[in-house]
């Protein structure tokens, strides 16, 4: 065991690091530039053991990264906020084309007005682009998480997006347990092989095609990324093996009769679960994969314990609707014999949540059984 | 002009492609590829070429072709590049084919970003003089007094026509070139010549189009001969920035400009004056062309 | 374990199979056709020739098929290699350029070769008619041929012994070599073409007794008769016929000539016996005496300065009013000056000159002598060509007519339709008509000693010399490359014109419709 105090972003780059990419192409973004400069100081040192380029933009960034995966290369990205809405046309178009990436994004809230907080809604509003993504409560969950996104995007030839808080996970310290780096590149492994170019074969790649022919494609995507769970699953029950431990695609706490659960994704799941002592028949889930859409093993999860009541917190909102996660929760549910009542509370502006906030929460939340829509402002 | 050399399996253009009847385009790309292949791998960006190239599984080269987003060319290219590398092929060419679109306009900021970085490849442009694919709307290649459907009449394009190559030269790039589909012989030459050479490397191609210029199909070749006869597309190279020379210069007098436009329905009712008002900024950047070289020959 | 993705559902994404199977030419509406048009050589061509088609040929390299095109107009090209006077190079485009192609060094090359190529094969059954030929000159063997060609049986009969007419009596060696004549006539009678020789017709056998064994009967007996001066002392010893002397200097005898020499006429025979004289042993100078001026002569130009060059002397404006005899036999000859008017020529009495000589050889003229028909008394239709038609003219000439009849008595027997006689009514393609902008093969100025680089050097002028410019500027593809040459692909061209409108040759047209 080789514990050192790193912040979340120092462990995104150390991950990348001991997994060993051909090539990482990033532009600096607070709050993610931690992260270039950690494994800019790699190649500095030699270590990276691939290219670091520093390009013009985000977009760039990913464009070049799709450009070096579509000759069969391991590549790596990271990005935040703005730097992801710039990103927006690569981010669909990297999925269509089934290369396999791994991108790192630290939330931050997107303007306008200039805003530094770590909204999720800059990471939740690339829901549709076909990418998945899994939400770390903290560093030494991105370190493991980044790991194993390049093993999951390479199964299934879709990018993994891979996503924390800004400031409170990407700027805060804690010990992490960093894993050998000879260890961890037996674990994982060179690259397969997933090369669409091949220089002396002919291939029009990802040329104009029918509305029919795009439909299949669609569908196959559909069709692959829903294997993400399983897949996902047994890369974890391998990872125990080898590092001691593991992740969920869902981590649930359910103390004995509890009712009802809150939901989370990302550092707020810390918070909740740091909370949970103090409250009474209440149990958690931290969303760790919020595309695909775990609805299998929420539902499961509901079921077994007889849930009424899922109290979501949503460090977003998409403006007209309310919480993100919410509304991806309610759609889950419905067509469970009882589904649970969802409750919203949202923190929009990426404002922080406190125990107390929290506690007042549920307390004002208790007595509905529909949609209610509960503002992090007014919960201070 | 010495063509026995060509030999059919030397092409790498398939027929079948879906170009227009005399396709400026076609033919740079097809000569393009015939010096470069067949070790070759080209990453294109939304432009006539995409469709050009096939609709699946059909495709009209017979290398592999990586199409990209409209902006994202210059840097698809650098992935491209340092991908094969990683993957040990370093002797496959890699070129990114834009259109002047994906080059002067929304492709610029990734085609200044790998200039700089003096990414090792080849970015070709292929310039139409506007974006063609989508009907022929005001590009910034667009030449002054065009008509276009975004400067329909009685509007015409203001503003010249954004000087690309002085903006590559400014890049000090190790070498860029002009070439024009009337002068197979120079443009295999320089494509020859920027194969040789390692980093940034660029090509500015005038590809006359039939149906957007308003041009009889036939004329494409001529009306590319015309545009060099009459200084209007000078053919040179600069290498490293600063080293400017003339590679295919018509003998005797440069041809009036008139000769040039007047049978492009896209400068149908140009006016006189402004028929002189291009004469004089070809003529100024002509001049400007020659002090360039003269002072390369000087320092020499 | 990677998913089916990469192996089955890409392919959508991943278009691998060539585009050729997309037969883009259902979108044409404009058709590029390869039609042959009139170049200055063709027009000059005194056989119909087709010749850039074959300089095209040759310049490939393709012997075989530049004989093939040769012969369709001109079997014997070694034969008017040499002995042709070529109007085709009198207005060759590329003259304009730089220097004029080399013409007949090409097509002497293509007849050397067939000469050279030739392999006696199996006899071939000659199933068809019998046809007789009158007269072994140029136009009898080129009427032999082409009916041989296609199995008559053909025989020719020959007054002389020797086989060859005008071609081994009237021209001489220097101007073509014996040996490449009976190369030629070796080559005919082991193709099957029956020659009988000594047999006048008219004397030996009538043309009645002909057409009753023959199917048909082609007359080409020359024109051998010679005119006559009219003036005192002609029939003295000493003075030739040009004809006489040249058929006795050319079959190899010692024709009895006493120098110095006098030659009067200003026409080939008259060129060609003063050259002749001028080779003979104990002959030292030779002087020919002309009628008109120089610009007048009927001689070729060229064999002209050749006889001035070897030294024959030339005096012009004179012609001979006696002949001196001592003895009977040739002394020398009186001249008259004489000048060309509008009332034609004028002999100016006053003036006159003596020259003395040893010999004189009278180069008049021949004419046609009809006294052939005299055995003819039954009333049939006949073929005639050559001189026997045209009065004295070229070898060419006689071959084409040798040709014509022919083909016309194919026509006949076979019941197929007449043959048309197309002369050409159009101009012929002018420098100005090329379109050199991006033409090939300009690099050669000077004319090249090996026939294939001299014919890479022809511009074409109507006719596709395969230089390639359609290819190399095709968007489509649509131009194939096949042995050499270029074929347009309809599957793959759109129409766009650019071949047609790059053609540095014009030899493509561009037509309406698919």
């Amino acid at each position: 065991m080789a514990y050192e105090l790193m912040s979340g972003s120092q462990a995104a780059a150390v991950a990348v690091q001991r997994v060993g990419v051909d090539l990482v192409a990033a532009y600096p973004i607070t709050p993610q530039t931690a992260i270039v400069e950690t494994l800019a100081n790699f190649e500095g040192k030699g270590e990276l053991g691939g290219e670091f380029v520093s390009v013009e933009s985000e977009y760039a960034a990913l464009a070049c990264c799709y450009g070096a995966a579509a000759a069969g290369a391991r590549v790596f990205t990271a990005t935040a906020s703005h730097g992801l809405a710039y990103m927006h046309e690569m981010i669909h178009w990297c999925s269509g084309a089934r290369v396999p990436i791994v991108m790192v994004n630290v939330n931050r809230t997107i303007g306008a007005p200039w805003s530094l907080d770590p909204d999720q809604g800059d990471s939740l509003s690339q829901r549709d682009t076909g990418w998945m993504q899994i939400y770390c409560s903290g560093a030494q969950e991105v370190l493991d998480t980044v790991m194993q996104a390049f093993l999951l995007s390479e199964e299934l030839l879709l990018p993994c997006m891979v996503v924390f808080d800004g400031f409170y996970i990407s700027h805060t310290y804690e010990a992490v347990d960093v894993p050998d780096l000879e260890k961890t590149r037996k674990f994982i492994g060179p690259p397969p092989f997933t090369a669409q170019v091949q220089p002396e074969k002919p291939a029009n790649i990802h040329a104009l095609i029918t509305g029919d022919m795009q439909a299949d494609l669609v569908r196959n995507r559909h069709e692959t990324m829903l294997r993400a769970p399983a897949v996902f699953k047994e890369i974890n029950h391998r990872f125990a093996e080898t590092f001691g431990r593991s992740y969920g695609v869902i981590d649930s706490v359910m103390p004995p009769g509890t009712k009802k659960v809150i939901l989370a994704a990302g550092a707020t799941a810390e918070t909740v679960r740091w909370t949970l002592p103090e409250l009474e028949q209440t149990g958690m889930v931290q969303l760790r994969m919020f595309r695909p859409f775990p609805r299998e093993d929420l539902c499961n999860l509901f079921e077994a314990h007889d849930i009424e009541q899922v109290v979501v917190i949503d460090r977003n909102c998409s403006t007209g609707m309310g919480g993100i996660l919410a509304q991806e929760l309610q759609a889950a549910v419905y067509g469970m014999e009882k589904p649970p009542a969802v409750k919203d509370i949202i923190l929009a502006g990426g404002i922080d949540l406190t125990p107390e906030m929290l506690v007042k929460a549920l307390t004002e939340t208790a007595s509905l059984d529909k949609v209610e829509q509960k503002w992090g402002v007014d919960l201070r | 002009m010495r063509i026995d050399e060509y030999k059919q399996e030397s092409e790498m253009l398939n027929p079948g492609h879906n170009a227009c009847p005399g396709c400026g385009a076609a033919l740079a790309v097809r000569y393009l590829t015939r010096a470069l292949g067949p070790n070759l791998a080209i990453v294109l960006t939304a432009s006539c070429w995409s469709i050009i190239s096939g609709m699946p599984p059909l495709t009209a080269l017979k290398c592999p072709i990586l199409h990209c987003p409209f902006p994202s060319a210059g840097s698809v290219g650098s992935g491209l590049r340092r991908g094969l590398n990683a993957r040990g092929q370093h002797n496959t060419t890699v070129v990114v084919l834009a259109g002047d679109g994906g080059t002067f306009d929304i492709g610029l900021q990734a085609l200044s970003g790998a200039a700089q970085r003096n990414e090792d490849y080849l970015f070709v442009c292929y310039d139409n003089e506007a974006y063609m694919n989508t009907g022929m709307q005001t590009s910034s290649a667009t030449p002054f007094g065009a008509r276009t459907n975004t400067a329909p009449y009685p509007l015409f394009k203001e503003g010249q026509k954004k000087d690309i190559m002085q903006i590559m030269a400014a890049h000090g790039i190790p070498y860029a070139a002009t070439a024009t589909v009337a002068f197979p012989d120079d443009m295999e030459r320089k494509l020859k010549k920027a194969q040789e050479i390692r980093g940034f490397r660029f090509m500015h191609i005038l590809s006359p189009c039939p149906p957007g210029w308003g041009t009889d199909s036939s004329d494409t070749i001529h009306l590319s001969r015309l545009a060099v006869n009459t200084g209007f597309f000078p053919l040179y190279e600069i290498v490293n920035g600063v080293s400017w020379k003339m590679t295919c210069q018509p003998e005797g007098k440069r041809t009036p400009l008139k000769e040039y436009l007047q049978n492009q329905r896209r400068f149908k009712q140009m006016e006189d004056l402004r028929i002189e008002a291009l004469q004089e900024e070809v003529d100024h950047d002509w001049e400007a062309l020659q002090e360039k070289i003269e002072a390369t020959k000087c320092s020499d | 374990m990677l998913p089916d993705i990469t192996t089955e559902k890409l392919v959508y994404a991943h278009g691998t199979e060539s585009s050729a199977v997309n037969k883009t030419g259902e979108w044409r509406f404009m058709t590029p056709e390869r039609m042959p048009g009139l170049s200055p050589c063709r027009q000059g061509c005194l056989l119909d020739g087709e010749v850039p088609a074959w300089l095209e040929a040759v310049k490939r390299e393709q012997w075989e098929e530049a004989w093939q095109i040769m012969r369709r107009n001109n079997p014997f090209p070694a034969l008017t290699g040499y002995t042709c006077f070529h109007p085709c190079t009198e207005n060759c485009n590329r003259e304009q350029l730089d220097s004029g192609i080399d013409i007949p060094s090409v097509e002497k090359a293509i007849g050397l070769w067939r000469l050279d190529q030739y392999k006696p094969g199996q006899q071939r059954d000659l199933l068809k008619d019998e046809i007789a030929v009158i007269g072994s000159g140029p136009a009898g063997l080129s009427c032999a041929y082409y009916l041989n060609q296609v199995g008559y049986r053909v025989t020719v009969y020959e007054k002389s012994d020797q086989i060859g007419g005008m071609l081994a009596l009237g021209i001489p060696e220097y101007r073509l070599p014996r040996s490449i004549l009976n190369k030629e006539l070796n080559l005919l009678k082991e193709e099957g073409v029956e020659f009988v020789t000594g047999c006048e017709i008219g004397q030996d056998l009538s043309l009645d007794e002909l057409y009753e064994k023959y199917s048909e009967v082609f007359l080409a007996p020359g024109a051998w008769k010679s005119r006559k001066a009219g003036i005192p002392g002609e029939e003295s010893r000493g003075v030739w016929n040009a004809l006489d002397f040249l058929s006795e200097f050319n079959s190899g005898k010692q024709p009895e000539v006493k120098d110095p020499v006098i030659v009067i006429g200003g026409g080939n025979a008259a060129i060609d016996s003063a050259r002749s004289a001028l080779r003979m042993n104990g002959v030292n100078h030779v002087t020919l005496v002309y009628r008109r001026s120089r610009a007048e002569m009927p001689a070729y130009q060229p064999e002209v300065e050749a006889a001035e060059n070897e030294g024959v002397e030339l005096i012009f404006n004179a012609l001979p009013g006696k002949i001196d005899t001592v003895d009977g036999r040739v002394s020398g000859a009186e001249f008259n000056y004489s000048k060309t008017n509008r009332q034609g020529l004028v002999v100016d009495k006053s003036s006159s000159f003596h020259k003395s000589c040893g010999t004189v050889i009278m180069a008049l003229g021949q004419e046609q002598d009809s006294s052939i028909f005299s055995s003819l008394e039954k009333d049939v239709s006949f073929y005639a060509g050559g001189d026997l038609v045209t009065g004295p003219a070229t070898v060419s000439e006689a071959i084409r007519a040798g040709r014509i009849a022919a083909e016309a008595m194919i026509a006949r027997l076979e019941n197929l339709p007449e043959p048309e006689l197309c002369l050409p009514v159009e101009d012929p393609i002018s420098f100005e008509d090329l379109y050199l902008e991006a033409s090939v093969n300009l690099e050669i100025k000077d004319q090249q000693e090996m026939p294939e680089k001299e014919a890479s050097r022809c511009l074409g002028c109507g006719t596709c010399n395969s230089c390639g410019i359609c290819y190399l500027f095709c968007p489509d593809m649509a131009i194939d490359i096949v042995d050499g040459r270029y074929e347009l692909n309809l599957d793959y061209c759109k129409g766009c014109g650019i071949c047609y409108r790059e053609c540095p040759s014009r030899a493509l047209i561009l037509k309406g419709g698919k």
